[in-house]
């Protein structure tokens, strides 16, 4: 700090008037204040402008003529205007200066009103009486810009990285730098800036769920060699024991020699997003299922029948056992021949029994290897049950050797009943000869298998086929309208398609493919 | 002379274990039985004009047993219909019945119920079998009349004497009464009665 003492009254000079000196020195102190970038401004003690530079002028838009006499404060906005009287009135009495010797940040203003900041340092021009002062003023407009500009972005990406829940982080492998953690990545760890410090990839290490172990060292195994991404999905487990899905995308920057330099990533939280895709998810499963459930109501008539047949045929045969025995010339090969058949249709209604059960249990949802072919004929007799009460044929047309694909098969079966049943529906009013539902596999050479379902009933109508795959729409007085939506959404999920094409002649195909399972070639039955 | 078939019972089912078990049923009884899955393999087998009754059962996939009533209907048979039912099919019986069919019953059955029927059927069977042998011997017996014989059986039937019926012929009384003894002879009628009653039976079938 400068030593200031307060001007005496012999101090005092006349205003506005510079104090004699010789040419050669005012010169060279002239050529100086013009030299200079920042403005210079000298004033007297009473506030009177002095000497103006050249660049003052230009960063004040007034003539150093305009403004030499005048009060400084000419140059100040309010309310600093009103306040440097009292600054330099206090500087007067007290000698206290607030502001010479050091440098502040104040606001200035232009000829032409404009307010700009600007960066003043002041200093008390020794040796003379009155005292003067010396302002250098440096307009830092562009700067705050630049600086605000930095802020704004800074901010925009920490906005930017808390809605998305996204953070970023920098590990200097060099360490030519400090590592940098960015605030929302530490929140999302719930982890404070100290443990910020720590090497990142040692907190994840240390945190990733034990189920998604392998997934997260082979990813990590990615990352070690040159020109691969660190890209993993994965649970972490925090210190408060709370879990969270990380989506986190990492890679490593490496000199010409391939030595690592940095190891730099995202990490964003999709906890909540896997969260609702669960609910989502579940609520299809449940829904799936009911429709299985309500299509099992609708066919109860067919059901009944179809348990009923092979009961019809036990209590035929016991009664006709009873009369083979009761026969004085009993031939007891009648006897057992009918006796095989009623323990066989006895297993016949439990078989229905069992796959009705299979078809409506609530279960998980479990893909595995299924043979197409096999799945038909599994399904057969659920899907015979409605043929048959219409006096409908089904036959199936299965191309042999398929490949396995790789799905639920009750979700399957519950595509294909939908379709066999809309088909029979569609040929009620179909002439005898004409009623017939095709089933058919088929083996794309794209990798794909087909299956078609084709009725000849009334086919679609034009309206209909655009609706046809919207939750609840219906043709039918009766049934949901939910089952095409729901095959549509299995067969999807299982990553395949689901169409219709028109017949031949009449009625309707509907088509669905599914990949086939790699690694499974020749896969069918052979049994 | 109509040759004697022992009557048979066809059964018509496609369900092969009700089809199976009905033919041992009715094999320990002692009734001739064929069986058949369709009912285009029964109408292809053409055993509608035999001696029988057919059991059949109203659902099938393709021809339904309804659908098989009518083609039956169709050819003339007359072979009586037992129809089979599962629960619910009352209206598919209703219909059933209003096309001839004699009976039909609700599986599962008591076996006794269906024999029951079966025997109805098989008696219904053969009174209309013997009507129709009869009726055919009558249309026999009149096709082998000359046309004035003929002549005279109308107006015997519709109950003339012989002299009125020589005044319309333009007959002798004597030429009328040797027709007419020519009629009885070649009708093998015992009576007056017998006569009208042979000659009207077939007739109201002709209507």
């Amino acid at each position: 700090m400068h030593e200031e003492h307060p001007p005496t009254a012999a101090e005092h000079a006349t205003p506005g008037t510079v104090p004699a000196r010789p040419d050669q020195a005012a010169f060279e102190f002239r050529s100086l204040l013009d030299a200079a970038v920042d403005a210079i401004i000298v004033i007297d003690h009473r506030g009177r402008i002095e000497q103006f530079s050249l660049s003052a002028e230009r960063t004040f838009g007034y003539a150093a003529a305009e403004v030499i006499g005048r009060n400084v404060d000419v140059l100040m906005p309010a309310p600093y205007r009103a306040e440097h009287d009292t600054y330099m009135e206090r500087y007067q009495q007290t000698g206290e200066a607030r502001i010479i010797g050091t440098g502040r940040e104040v606001q200035a203003r232009r000829k032409d009103g404009s307010v700009f900041p600007c960066e003043l340092a002041v200093g008390k021009v020794q040796g003379v009486v009155p005292p003067r002062f010396i302002g250098f003023i440096r307009d830092i407009t562009l700067r705050r810009l630049a600086d605000e500009r930095l802020r704004r972005s800074e901010s925009a990406l920490q906005l930017a990285q808390e809605l998305a829940n996204l953070g970023n982080y920098v590990v200097h492998l060099d360490r030519s730098e400090p590592d940098y953690c960015s605030p929302q990545l530490c929140r999302i760890l719930g982890i404070g800036a100290a443990e910020a410090a720590l090497p990142l990839t040692e907190l994840l290490e240390r945190w990733v769920h034990p189920g998604d172990r392998t997934e997260f060292d082979e990813a990590c195994r990615e990352l070690d060699s040159p020109g691969h991404v660190f890209d993993c999905e994965y649970r972490i487990v925090l210190e408060d024991g709370t879990t969270r899905h990380l989506h986190h995308i990492a890679q490593v920057t490496r000199d010409a020699q391939g030595t690592p330099l940095k190891h730099s990533g995202t990490i964003h939280d999709v906890t909540d997003r896997r969260a609702t895709e669960d609910e989502a998810q579940q609520l299809q499963e449940r829904l799936t299922h009911f429709s299985r459930l309500s299509t099992m109501g609708e066919m109860a008539a067919g059901l009944a029948h179809e348990i009923n047949q092979p009961l019809a045929a036990i209590a035929t045969y016991a009664q006709a056992c009873q009369r083979f025995l009761r026969a004085p010339d009993r031939d007891d090969a009648d006897v057992l021949e009918a006796l095989e058949q009623i323990n066989a249709q006895a297993l016949r209604a439990g078989e229905v029994i069992r796959r009705l059960r299979n078809f409506v249990k609530n279960r998980e949802v479990k893909r595995e290897p299924v043979d197409c072919n096999r799945l038909l004929e599994d399904l057969r007799t659920l899907a015979e049950t409605d043929a048959r009460l219409h006096n409908i044929r089904l036959r199936i047309d299965a191309e042999p050797s398929l490949p396995m694909v790789y799905a639920d098969p009750i979700q399957l079966q519950q595509v294909v009943l939908n379709l066999v049943r809309n088909a029979i529906d569609a040929m009620s009013e179909a002439p005898e000869t004409r009623r017939e539902v095709l089933l058919s596999t088929h083996w794309l050479p794209e990798g794909h298998i087909e299956i078609i379902v084709a009725d000849h009933g009334s086919g679609l109508a034009p309206g209909a086929a655009e609706h046809l795959f919207n939750p609840f729409f219906t043709t039918k007085s009766s049934g949901t309208g939910l089952g095409l939506a729901i095959s549509h959404s299995i067969v999807r999920a299982h990553g395949g398609r689901l169409w219709h094409t028109p017949n031949e002649g009449t009625g309707a195909r509907f088509h669905f493919t599914l990949p086939a399972s790699p690694a499974s070639k020749q896969g069918s039955s052979s049994e | 002379m109509i040759k004697e078939i022992k009557p048979t019972v066809f059964v018509v089912d496609d369900d092969a274990a009700v089809r199976d078990s009905l033919r041992m049923l009715l094999k320990s009884v002692g009734l001739p039985v064929e069986v058949f899955e369709s009912g285009q393999e029964f109408l292809d087998a053409d055993r509608d004009d035999r001696p029988g009754c057919l059991v059949l059962d109203i659902r099938m996939p393709g021809m339904s047993g309804l659908e098989l009533q009518v083609k039956l209907n169709e050819r003339h048979s007359i072979l009586p219909v037992i129809f089979i039912t599962g629960h619910g099919d009352v209206p598919m019986a209703v219909e059933a019945m209003q096309a001839g069919a004699v009976d039909f019953i609700q599986k599962p059955f008591r076996d006794q119920d269906l024999l029951d029927r079966i025997n109805q059927a098989l008696e219904k069977d053969a009174g209309s079998r013997r009507m129709l042998a009869e009726r055919n011997m009558i249309r026999k017996r009149l096709e082998s009349l000359t046309p004035r014989e003929k002549e005279v059986l109308d107006l015997v039937v519709a109950g003339k004497a012989n002299k009125v019926i020589a005044g319309d012929l333009n007959l002798s009384q004597r030429t009328v009464e040797i027709h007419r003894a020519r009629v009885m002879e070649k009708m093998e009628a015992h009576s007056l009665a017998h006569l009208v009653r042979m000659v009207l039976e077939v007739e109201r079938v002709e209507e």
